[in-house]
This record gives C-alpha cells, sequence and structure tokens, in this order.
C-alpha cells in the first residue's frame, strides 16, 4: 500500500515557473540542423577536422561521466579508444573488408575493450581502495597497451601503426553526418543518464563514497560496471576512427591521448556534458588550424589555459560563461516536484532478518600497533533493547562502532549481526545483514538534494533506474517522522551544504533508518540540536526501540538524554567495558562518576553548555 | 659481473630520478606530475655548460639552482592553492609539464642534442670493461641519498619536515610555519628532479620530451616507497634488478613494463607501500 502524502509546500520564490520548451531541446535542434547543412558550407578540411573530434568528444564524454561525474581521474579511456580502432585495423588489413568482418571488428573491439575494462575495475576499485590508486591503474594500462602495439612487429604495424588497409567508401559528408550523429546520439543520452537515478547515484559516490558504502552500496561494483559501459562506448569511436581515417597509431592508445582528453574536458567543464563537447570540438578545430601557424605557442598557450582553469576555475569554462550570461546552471531538480510517499510495510528478509541475537560482541580488540584502544570487549544486545554506549573521550566508542559495522576494521574477537557473524565484511556488506549507522559528525551529500539523499538512502532496496529520475521516494515509516518532526519536509529541493548543522543530523538519522536496518548505531545524534529536536529524535528513538522492535545502539554524551531513554547503559574506559547494567546502575556508581566527569558526574548537574549550542 | 653493473646503476639511477618526486609526495602528498618537465629542464643545464664550453661537472649544481628556483615559483603560483585538491594538483602540474616542455622547445628547438660527458671512456673492473659514468652514477646516487639525508637529519629544516610528513595539523599546532615547509620541500624536490635530468643526460641524449618516459618510473617507485629513502633506495635496487633482468632475458619491452606493471600489483596488496616509520 502507497499512501500518497500532500505535496511538498515550497518557500516562495524557490517555485519555478514551468519553461514552455526545454532550452536543452532547442539545442538538439540547431545541432542537429548545423550538422546537416554543414556539408555545403564548411571546406574539407574543417570537415575533416570535425569528423575527429567528433569521436575525440565521445571519448571525452565516457571521461566526464568517469571523472567529472564520478570523481575517478582516468588517463586510461584512451586505450578503449586504441582497443576499438586496432580492432578493426588489424581485422581490415589482415583478413580484408567485407560485411562479416566489420560486424566482427566492431563487436571484437567492443568485446576486448570490455574485458579489459572489467579487468581494470576489478584491479582498481576494491573496498578500500584510494583514488589515487585508481588513477595510477588507469596511468599503466594506456603505457601497457602501446608497448603491447609496439612489441607486436609487422602483425600491429609496432610504432608506425597499421594503414591503407580497405574501408567503407563514403564522401566525407556521409561521415561528417555518421560521426555527428554518433555524437550527438551519445550527447542525448548522456545527458539523460546523469540525471537518472544512476547520474545522482555517481554523483553521490563522488561526493562522499564512505557515505554510500555505509548505506549499502557497493560502489566498487557500480564504478566497474560504468568503465565496463562506457569503455565499449569509446571502442565504437575507436571503430569509426578506424575506419573513417584508414589509420590507426599507438599514439591512439597512448597515456598522451589520455591526458588531452582530460585537457578537453576540464577546460569545457567537468561534471556537465555539453561542456566537454564543446572544449572537445573547439580546441581540437582551432589545433587544427593554429597548429600550423604557431606550432608550439598554441601548445604552450593550451597548457598554460589548462593550468589556469585548473588552479582558477576548476569547473571549467562553460559553467563559467553560463554564470556570466547570468543563467544559473538550470537546477538539477525536478526534484521540485517530488514528493515523499510511505513505503510499504514488509518484514525483513533474508539476511537481514531479524535473528535470535540482533548483536553479539565476543572478545573484539582492536589495536593500533602498540595501542590497545579496544580490549576484550564483550556483550550482547537483543532487539527492542536501546543500549547507550558512554564514557569519557578516548574511550573506544567510536572505535567500537566502527568495529561492528566494518568486518575489516578490528583486530580479534567475533561479532555477529542477526546471528550472522560480520568476518571481514565491508560495511556495504553488514548493511546486508540490517545494520545502519549514523556518523558522529553529520555525514552528507553536499551538493544533493535533501530529496536526493534520501533517494539514494534507498538505492540498496529500490533499484535505480538507468533511464528516468525518480520523483517520488518511498520511506518507511520511522525515517518520514524524523523528516517531518525536524521540519525537513519543506526543505526537499535544497542542496544539503545549505541546511543547517541540526538539520545535517536529522536528514542522516533518517538517511539511516532508509535503509530499514534492525539494528541502528547512532553516533552522538543529538549533538549540536536543539532542546525541542533532541525531544523528537528520543521519542523516535524509544518508539524504533518499543514499536519497531529494533536494537538501538547509541553514544551519548549527554547523561539526562540517556537516562530518560535507555534502556541499558554500557560505560567503557580505556577500551573496556567497566559496568554493564540499567540506568539506575550507571546513576548509582562511584566508579562511573570517578571516571566519567569527576564529581559532576551525577545527570542532573550536567553541564549547561550543551543546552547552548543551538 | 656487468649484469651487476647494470643492476647497480639501473638502481642508481631510479633513485636520483624518483628521489624528487618522493620528497614532495611525502612531505604534501600530492603527486608532481610536472616532475618529467623539471628533469628535461635540468637536462638542458648541461647542454648551455657545454655550449659555453664551461667544466661539464658543473652542469648538475646549476641544475640544481635551476631547479630550485623554478620550484619556489611553482609552489607559490600553482600548487598551493590546490592544496585541497590532490587529484588537480596532478592535473595542473601535469599542464606545468607540457608548458616546460613547449618553452624548452621554443628556445632550444625539438631535435635531439648531445652533451659532453663528465667522465668519458670506460673502465676494467672484475674482467668486463664498463662505462665510467654509469658506474660513478651508483655514486652519485648514495651522494645524493647521504645530502638528503644530512638535511633531513640534522638540520632544523629537515626536522620541521619530517613533522609536517608525520602530522601536518599537529606540526602546525605547534607552531611549524608548514606553508614554508611546503615552499622548500616543493623547491628542493624540483631541485633534485632538475640535478637528476642533468645526471642522466650524458647517458643518452637531450630532447624535449625526455623527462616523459622517467615520470611514470619515478611516480610509481615514490607510490610504493610512500615517505621513506630507505624504502625507496631499497625498491629501486629490487624493481631495477627487475627491469634490468626481464630486459636481458626476457625481451627489452617487457623490461620497460616491469616497474609500473609490478608497481601496480605491489599497491594493490599493499595499498599503503611499503615504507616503515
Amino acid at each position: 500500500m502507497v499512501e500518497q502524502l500532500a505535496p511538498t509546500v515550497h518557500a516562495a520564490g524557490t517555485v519555478k515557473p514551468r519553461v514552455p520548451f526545454n532550452p536543452n531541446m532547442l539545442l538538439l535542434i540547431a545541432a542537429a540542423v548545423l550538422l546537416l547543412v554543414s556539408p555545403w558550407v564548411l571546406p574539407d578540411f574543417m570537415q575533416n577536422t570535425l569528423v575527429r573530434a567528433c569521436l575525440y568528444a565521445v571519448v571525452a564524454i565516457a571521461v566526464d561521466l568517469l571523472w567529472g561525474y564520478t570523481g575517478i581521474l582516468t588517463f586510461g579511456q584512451a586505450t578503449f579508444f586504441g582497443i576499438g580502432a586496432y580492432a578493426t585495423g588489424l581485422m581490415f588489413t589482415h583478413v580484408g573488408f567485407s560485411p562479416g568482418t566489420i560486424v566482427f571488428a566492431l563487436f571484437g573491439g567492443i568485446a576486448v575493450s570490455m574485458a579489459v575494462a572489467g579487468l581494470v575495475g576489478v584491479l582498481s576499485f576494491y573496498p578500500g581502495a584510494t583514488p589515487l590508486y585508481a588513477s595510477v591503474v588507469s596511468l599503466v594500462l594506456p603505457i601497457v597497451a602501446t608497448q603491447i602495439i609496439f612489441s607486436g612487429g609487422t602483425f600491429t604495424g609496432s610504432s608506425s601503426g597499421l594503414s591503407g588497409y580497405e574501408s567503407f567508401d563514403l564522401g566525407m559528408h556521409t561521415w561528417l553526418w555518421l560521426c555527428g550523429g554518433f555524437l550527438m546520439l551519445t550527447t542525448v543520452l548522456a545527458m539523460r543518464f546523469v540525471k537518472s537515478d544512476t547520474g545522482r547515484l555517481l554523483i553521490a559516490i563522488r561526493e562522499n563514497e564512505s557515505r554510500c558504502d555505509y548505506l549499502g552500496i557497493n560502489t566498487s561494483r557500480v564504478k566497474i560496471q560504468l568503465l565496463v559501459g562506457l569503455s565499449a562506448i569509446s571502442s565504437v569511436a575507436g571503430f569509426l576512427y578506424a575506419c573513417y581515417g584508414m589509420v590507426v597509431a599507438p599514439e591512439m592508445a597512448g597515456f598522451q591521448f589520455g591526458t588531452e582528453i582530460l585537457i578537453w574536458v576540464a577546460l569545457g567543464g567537468r561534471g556537465t556534458i555539453l561542456g566537454p563537447v564543446f572544449g572537445t570540438l573547439l580546441i581540437d578545430v582551432s589545433s587544427a588550424y593554429l597548429s600550423g601557424d604557431l606550432p608550439f605557442v598554441w601548445k604552450l598557450l593550451l597548457g598554460l589555459a589548462f593550468v589556469i582553469v585548473i588552479v582558477a576555475l576548476p569547473k571549467g569554462l562553460l559553467p563559467a560563461v553560463a554564470q556570466l550570461l547570468g543563467r544559473k546552471k538550470s537546477s538539477t531538480s525536478m526534484d521540485d516536484h517530488g514528493k515523499l510517499l510511505v513505503a510499504e510495510e514488509r518484514p525483513l528478509q533474508g539476511l537481514a532478518a531479524r535473528g535470535a541475537t540482533a548483536l553479539s560482541v565476543k572478545g573484539v580488540t582492536r589495536d593500533f600497533g602498540s595501542l590497545s584502544v579496544l580490549r576484550n570487549v564483550n556483550f550482547t544486545a537483543g532487539h527492542g533493547e536501546l543500549l547507550s554506549l558512554v564514557g569519557p573521550n578516548g574511550a573506544g566508542k567510536t572505535t567500537l562502532m566502527r568495529c561492528i559495522s566494518d568486518g575489516r576494521e578490528r583486530t580479534g574477537g567475533e561479532i555477529s549481526l542477526n546471528d550472522h557473524p560480520i568476518g571481514k565484511l565491508p560495511p556495504f556488506e553488514c548493511v546486508r545483514l540490517g545494520i545502519g549507522r549514523k556518523f558522529q559528525t553529520a555525514n552528507v551529500f553536499d551538493e544533493l538534494t535533501v530529496l536526493d539523499s534520501l533517494a539514494i538512502a534507498r538505492t540498496r532496496l529500490d533499484k535505480p533506474s538507468l533511464w528516468h529520475r525518480t520523483q517520488n521516494v518511498a520511506l518507511p515509516s520511522p525515517a518520514l517522522n524524523i523528516v517531518r518532526t525536524t521540519g525537513l519536509e519543506p526543505l526537499l529541493g535544497t542542496p544539503c551544504r545549505l541546511l543547517s548543522h541540526g538539520q545535517k543530523q536529522a536528514l542522516e538519522l533518517a538517511m539511516v533508518l532508509a535503509l530499514e536496518p534492525n539494528i541502528v548505531l547512532l553516533d552522538e545524534p543529538t549533538a549540536g540540536l536543539t532542546k525541542p529536536e533532541r525531544t523528537a529524535i528520543g521519542q523516535t528513538l524509544i518508539s524504533l526501540a518499543r514499536e519497531h522492535q529494533m536494537c538501538v545502539v547509541l553514544i551519548e554524551h549527554d547523561l539526562d538524554f540517556v537516562c530518560d531513554i535507555s534502556t541499558r547503559v554500557i560505560v567503557l574506559h580505556q577500551g573496556e567495558i567497566v559496568l554493564d547494567g540499567s540506568v539506575a546502575d550507571v546513576v548509582h556508581s562511584q566508579l562511573v562518576r570517578d571516571i566519567y566527569a569527576g564529581s559532576a558526574a551525577l545527570p542532573s548537574d550536567e553541564e549547561p553548555a550543551k543546552e547552548a549550542k543551538t | 659481473m656487468s649484469i651487476l653493473f647494470d643492476i647497480m646503476s639501473t638502481a642508481g639511477i631510479l633513485f636520483i630520478v624518483s628521489c624528487g618526486l618522493l620528497l614532495i609526495f611525502g612531505v604534501m602528498k600530492i603527486i608532481n606530475f610536472a616532475h618529467g618537465g623539471f628533469l628535461t629542464l635540468g637536462g638542458y643545464a648541461p647542454l648551455l655548460i657545454t655550449q659555453m664550453g664551461w667544466n661539464p661537472w658543473l652542469g648538475a649544481p646549476l641544475a640544481f639552482a635551476m631547479g630550485l628556483v623554478f620550484g619556489a615559483v611553482v609552489e607559490r603560483l600553482v600548487v598551493k592553492p590546490l592544496h585541497a585538491r590532490p587529484l588537480d594538483a596532478i592535473l595542473a602540474t601535469w599542464g606545468l609539464g607540457i608548458i616546460i616542455g613547449q618553452v624548452i622547445t621554443l628556445i632550444f628547438g625539438r631535435g635531439v642534442q648531445f652533451v659532453q660527458s663528465p667522465l668519458e671512456g670506460t673502465v676494467h673492473v672484475f674482467g668486463t670493461d664498463y662505462s665510467l659514468y654509469r658506474l660513478a652514477l651508483v655514486g652519485l646516487a648514495c651522494l645524493v641519498a647521504a645530502g638528503i639525508g644530512v638535511v633531513l637529519n640534522g638540520t632544523r629544516l629537515g626536522l620541521i619536515t619530517r613533522a609536517v610528513t608525520m602530522n601536518e595539523s599537529l606540526a602546525r599546532a605547534l607552531g611549524v610555519n608548514s606553508a614554508w615547509v611546503r615552499l622548500s620541500s616543493f623547491a628542493i624536490g624540483a631541485g633534485l628532479a632538475c640535478l637528476a635530468g642533468a645526471l642522466i643526460t650524458p647517458l643518452s641524449s637531450v630532447d624535449p620530451n625526455m623527462g616523459v618516459p622517467w615520470l611514470t618510473n619515478a611516480f610509481m617507485l615514490a607510490m610504493i616507497s610512500g615517505t621513506s629513502l630507505v624504502s625507496l633506495a631499497l625498491s629501486s635496487v629490487v624493481l631495477g634488478a627487475a627491469q634490468v633482468l626481464i630486459s636481458v632475458h626476457v625481451s627489452p619491452i617487457l623490461g620497460s613494463l616491469t616497474i609500473v606493471v609490478l608497481g601496480a600489483v605491489a599497491l594493490r596488496i599493499r595499498p599503503e607501500g611499503f615504507a616503515r616509520g
């Protein structure tokens, strides 16, 4: 049952009148008309340059999707272009030119590219990989590819490449229409793709990969799939290039070409689709004209422009120009029309199904070198328990939470979630066992809107589309409750970076609850919240434990709050559990008073500074 | 025997070529892709000296001085604003490499040129004749290492540099001027790169793109070694040996890939590199 809620109310000024026609559509029609008439108005040299530039621009779009949208700096996309080109060159040279070999060259190139991309992806993207490492691998790829071509002797033509093979006998204008059409198609598809659910997911990965990981998203797999898909497109561009130019050369797969594409994308505007397209076309065409007259000066100017843009205009020239013209980048939100729905109540299934014990921690240790942060920590927690972890700073509370939500963290001991041992599972797999973790400092996606963030949190349960943008996000009732009680609902179209600290905290909590977990880890969920907000969160936590029978584990310094809501308290001190009992046990414990806050440990004496933080 | 010399001198060259990059990576946590450009720039110092007819040994100090000045300027103009964007720093410094290459082309032309080697001829040791200069490079590598070691461990700049390498925010909280440390590290790193360029040119020749092929190997060695000069020396020897052996016994093309491929695999197994301490 999906219940429709009242449409979101927008603050005055954020409501946009619907534009009667899409400016992008006009641009597309204009581009199509230009392309159609170009053979009659452009000189041959220009047409020849444009055919190549269109194919380069397709690769630039691929690089942009990886780098601009997903944050993967890649030098290797040129290699897939080269593979597509070489598959064609080799086929036509050694086997001949026939319909069969054409098909074989095209699909053979795509298949090899995808296989190589898969291999590179598996090597580059694994849980815990650094962005720099992916760049390293993408740098090694073209170097290896070029050397393989060099070592191929007469088969690959070594350093001079292959040329003079038979190919399509088409006029220049047909090629321009074909390659221009291919570029337009790729551009339109890419623009649609980046606005889809999946495009939004890519931005989320770029903005905050670790949050995605803890939202149960296998970011490595998403990146590998993206890389494999884009390699196929670059390979097709390479195929067309080899068919048109009737020449293939090792440079086409090389590192230098890979960096040239990055320059086009950076100058045009990474993170936009049109920027890299214009960037590639303009730079390539002007290079063709100017590098003859000013051979080295032109390249010098290009290098200078590149450095200046990276340093001073990191978003590139297109967004800068758009800003100058006063046309704000059309707000990415069709989200202005988005709504929140109530997700269907469904029993937790599979791995996340409720276990006999929600959380079991046995003999867990965590060492950093010779420093032991956790020493032999043992406890279990059941469903419906609201367990507070308290202790002075440095007691190991956050480290313990990290160990519970990421199997690779602990040094020793066993942890089970819903009776499943977590072994060495990375965070996104732990989420599948029914856990959700809220970080200590608000951890959201700065560039995404509130609604988008909530949609990302639902990625694991509601599969994202490659084509559509889901406008309405269905949330389970606890998450919806948080959004409503903390006043986030009118702000659904607001980018997260504009939210106040408390709103970010609330949003993150809602995102965690959107995962439909049955174990929730909360690291200081009320830090920086106002008293009413805190009371609301407290009520929600109680209802999570009582009504939804979740196991709620809370780190909290505000002892008033702890005493009000907890069913049980664990006191950590120097990495060990010193007390595990009821609220009363803690309040009356001399030991706790001594270690926790000196003599002022009584809840009523809690320092007032926290109240002031509103 | 001559293989052993090959391994030693290759390791020496690799160390000399990579140490500037390592210093910058260790202290500033950015990869300086202008390293290839600096190597090239340094390579032209001996050419100037040769053209002037001066003593060829002056090439290396001149290159170091050029690198120092140029590196300082570049740090202020390009690298400093990119402090928080390490991946962008890679790109900006790559762009810088293009600029250096083009300026050199405009001044010296794009052709290949030769310089006078400070040490001509071969030496007869352990029953083989071996290039005297290649052997001398092993000693020069040790000298460079010793020089960096003395600066890092024996001076106040070295002390605060080590502090910034280990924990920049803590060092700053303790009153260390980390901007100064970054500036001097980048300048010295660039100086070492130019020095390396000057030292390797007598082996081959100079041209405006001579530095680029070295860049990837140096980059990989620096990544593997993390922040430690000792690791860099070790990985230069191990990977240098692998490169020489594979070039001789399997194929020169595979040999030229040895360092990048082994490096990428090693980093996959041990992402934090092989530095200790």
